[in-house]
């Protein structure tokens, strides 16, 4: 087998996420393939450097403190009854982390609650005009 | 096999019983506290997410607000810090979704405490910061949920909104192009003898 095999299978090893039988494999082929040991190492490297900066803390902007208190006392208590804006955001907010999204191709989503939306609407549409069909044949047919 | 920096966010001291109390009651100067002390930890995650300060400070500012308007429902089953570091999270992806990216040049922030660190051989704050910053988001945002903060790719899917296995192949490329980008920066450990590519004195 050649090294892309085992270099496709780099990040699974990095992630946990081989059988034991794959991880025996590419073991044996890292002990004497020094680039794809060189590559692991690399990827690995880059892993530990990235959770390095992670456990840095960064400076927050002058008066970041100030803006925040700012925009905080004009909310209204936390627990007090919700303005209705607010309200509905937070409940269309609590359907769409219910619901789910559904994968679209190009990697998109879409929130299943507008599915469910554009379904109901379009229903109401067809209903509306079956009745008006109804309504019409009805004052076309002769008594 | 993942770090989570969840841990290294969960070791601060959290706002006692009684703050968190007056906090929730609508007590400006107990919020206060608690921004104060916790700041740096969700500006950081906010930076992170968008790499940029302007969208950072937007972000950061919505998740102090959910954090405001949540604090009633904070129950000690997590840590204080815990819970605030997801609504960081969210709030930041959430953010990345709704908003525009602002277009920034490449800055490295200043950290809190210590200035200029080393994150790894020859790797320092900058040489990150500029190589996550040359990311597209698409990369980004996934690899530094993985990498930079230990998440699980289930965790990530749903947070992005993305399906799982477009998640893990945005992850592996994203961790790919940082590691061409550190390597042409002259980090990371030296080369092996085979297809070797020499170290950049730069």
């Amino acid at each position: 087998m050649d090294c892309s095999y085992f270099r496709e299978r780099i990040n699974l090893y990095i992630d946990g996420e081989m059988g034991y039988l794959e991880v025996a494999e590419l073991q044996s082929h890292l002990s004497f393939c020094p680039d794809c040991a060189a590559e692991l190492a690399e990827v690995g490297e880059v892993r530990s450097a990235l959770a390095a900066w992670g456990r840095l803390e960064l400076a927050t902007p002058p008066g970041f403190v100030e803006r925040v208190m700012a925009a905080v006392e004009v909310e209204p208590a936390p627990g007090s009854p919700k303005p209705f804006g607010q309200a509905v955001d937070d409940t269309l907010q609590k359907l769409d982390d219910t619901l789910g999204r559904i994968p679209l191709p190009g990697g998109r989503t879409i929130p299943v609650k507008n599915v469910i939306g554009w379904g109901l609407a379009a229903a109401a549409v067809a209903i509306g005009l079956g009745r008006r069909h109804g309504r019409r044949a009805r004052e076309l047919t002769p008594l | 096999m993942a770090t989570s920096n969840i841990h290294k966010w969960a070791s601060l001291p959290d706002p006692s019983p009684a703050e968190l109390a007056r906090a929730a009651e609508g007590d400006a100067q107990a919020f206060k506290l608690i921004l104060e002390r916790y700041q740096g930890m969700v500006y950081s995650v906010a930076y992170n997410v968008l790499g940029n300060h302007t969208d950072a400070e937007d972000a950061a500012q919505e998740a102090f607000l959910r954090c405001y308007r949540k604090l009633p429902q904070f129950r000690s089953e997590a840590t204080f810090s815990t819970w605030l570091f997801r609504l960081a999270l969210t709030a930041s992806v959430d953010y990345k979704r709704r908003e525009r990216r602002h277009p920034e040049p490449v800055e490295t922030p200043e950290m809190a405490a210590e200035a200029a660190p080393q994150l790894g051989e020859g790797v320092d704050a900058a040489t990150i910061v500029a190589a996550l910053h040359d990311l597209p988001d698409d990369y980004r945002v996934p690899t530094v949920l993985r990498d930079v903060y230990g998440l699980p790719y289930q965790e990530i899917a749903a947070a992005t909104g993305r399906p799982l296995g477009t998640v893990k192949v945005m992850v592996h490329r994203g961790r790919a192009s940082l590691r061409l980008k550190l390597r042409a920066e002259g980090a990371g450990p030296e080369q092996g003898p085979a297809g070797a590519r020499p170290r950049s004195d730069t």
